[in-house]
């Protein structure tokens, strides 16, 4: 028990007084799980529309598809990108691997199923009175599509939330892709890992509580949202 | 007999290659009561949206005041912007029943200080100043008809299409709105309503259309019409 209490003494102690350490690896975690939800926004809206508005051939099994990869394991992910990006891969001339920009690319291709499946849904609930409506306000092409996207504006935002959340506590991607680099691409979950291998609770802790936080203040915004939803 | 504002020859609708409306002729007479009646699955709200423009997907002649009508989608939003429609279970956008009843203003990028001030005075018309500040899913079927109404009328409308809209108002509240419709013909506008409310023909139609099964079965001015 004394050992938990001084793990937590320590791990209060490294927050409260903004370690270098702990704030490099929390920065270098904002920093990554911000820029993957950006990216993966730009090209998962699009195509969540594209997947709900339009009939093409092969939809249904590109919904099956989709609607596997939301669970998709990360290590499997972290494997597949590793293959690619790694010395012998397609890429491996590029001199991605071990770096942030490799991270991005595997923790994009994470959560783009998960932005297009959840903005797919949203748009899909939408109820078809919408388009009529908006025809006969006299609304033109362009304001009917912002006109959609307003009515969905709960569930894209509810989308790209529930996808930084997945994206911050993801360990697969940034241990395979990015080798846990020390101050360079040592993420808040990797550093969990390694310090509590190494022993070192109290920071192990620390990092964890702020994860937990991260992950409260997004639960917290998400519901939030949903709540917008129903007004 | 009044002008004819509005005209369809020869329209023809297919869903799933079966002809649902099949309309040699119907007319539209300005600032008259012109009814659409006809039993359920007859093709009237096929039609309403046909005249309409909010479904441009058909066969035939759209005939406005004299001219014929291009489908596509400049003259088409040209004509739906001359155009409101009541719809029978109306759809209202998240937010605020005033951002709702501005909303057709918005999209004719209309200045947000006059938004605000028609939004008012014809709330206050309309007797429903009161639902303004509330949210679009607070308010009960008869405050939504009333707040889509509202909405239609904003925009001073040449044609009002309405699709049985008594379905969830209270009678007071229907009363109020047929009479409001009337005044609003007194004053040069021109309304297509569906309805199945006998009281309502035989008080209020001018012109009556029969529609049955896509077809119009018969048409003219009611009081020569034997139905």
């Amino acid at each position: 028990m004394d050992y938990i209490l001084s793990a937590l003494k320590d791990a209060i102690n490294l927050i409260l007084t903004l370690d270098p350490e702990v704030s490099n690896v929390v920065g270098t975690s904002l920093k990554l799980s911000l820029t993957s939800t950006f990216l993966a926004a730009l090209f998962g809206i699009p195509l969540g529309i594209i997947v709900s508005k339009i009939d093409f051939k092969g939809k249904y099994f590109l919904n099956t598809v989709l609607n596997t990869l939301l669970s998709l394991p990360t290590v499997v992910l972290g494997l597949f990108v590793y293959s690619i990006i790694s010395r012998r891969g397609v890429l491996g001339e590029w001199g991605l691997l071990f770096t942030i920009r490799g991270i991005i690319i595997g923790q994009v291709l994470l959560i783009i199923p998960i932005v297009v499946a959840l903005v797919r849904n949203a748009i899909h609930d939408i109820d078809e009175k919408m388009y009529k409506t908006a025809m006969s306000l006299g609304a033109t092409d362009s304001q009917k599509f912002w006109l959609l996207i307003s009515e969905a504006r709960y569930g894209i935002i509810g989308a790209l939330i529930t996808s930084f959340g997945r994206v911050i506590g993801e360990v697969g991607v940034s241990m395979m892709i990015g080798g846990n680099i020390k101050g360079f691409t040592r993420t808040i979950t990797t550093a969990i890992a390694m310090e509590t291998n190494k022993g070192r609770f109290g920071f192990a802790l620390a990092l964890g509580i702020i994860l937990l936080s991260i992950s409260f203040i997004i639960n917290f915004i998400l519901y939030f949202f949903q709540s917008g939803e129903s007004k | 007999m009044k002008n004819i504002i509005l005209e369809a020859n020869n329209i023809k609708k297919c869903y799933d290659k079966e002809h649902v409306l099949n309309i040699e002729n119907i007319k539209i007479y300005e600032a008259a009561f012109n009814f659409l009646i006809g039993p359920n699955g007859s093709g009237k709200t096929t039609l309403l949206n046909i005249l309409s423009m909010v479904d441009t997907d058909f066969k035939g002649d759209i005939i406005y005041r004299g001219q014929k009508v291009k489908k596509d989608k400049v003259d088409a939003l040209k004509l739906r912007r001359k155009f409101s429609v009541i719809w029978q279970n109306p759809y209202l956008f998240k937010g605020t029943i005033a951002h709702n009843i501005g909303l057709p203003l918005k999209l004719r990028q209309v200045k947000t200080k006059e938004i605000e001030k028609k939004v008012k005075n014809i709330a206050k018309e309309l007797e429903i100043s009161h639902l303004l500040k509330k949210s679009h899913n607070e308010l009960s079927g008869g405050e939504r008809q009333k707040a889509s109404i509202a909405r239609a009328l904003i925009t001073n409308p040449e044609i009002l299409f309405i699709d049985e809209p008594n379905n969830s108002l209270d009678y007071e509240s229907a009363k109020y709105f047929n009479n409001l419709f009337s005044k609003l013909i007194d004053e040069g506008i021109t309304i297509l309503l569906i309805t199945h409310d006998l009281y309502q023909i035989e008080h209020y139609a001018d012109y009556i259309t029969l529609l049955d099964k896509g077809k119009v079965s018969k048409t003219g001015l009611y009081e020569e019409m034997d139905i």
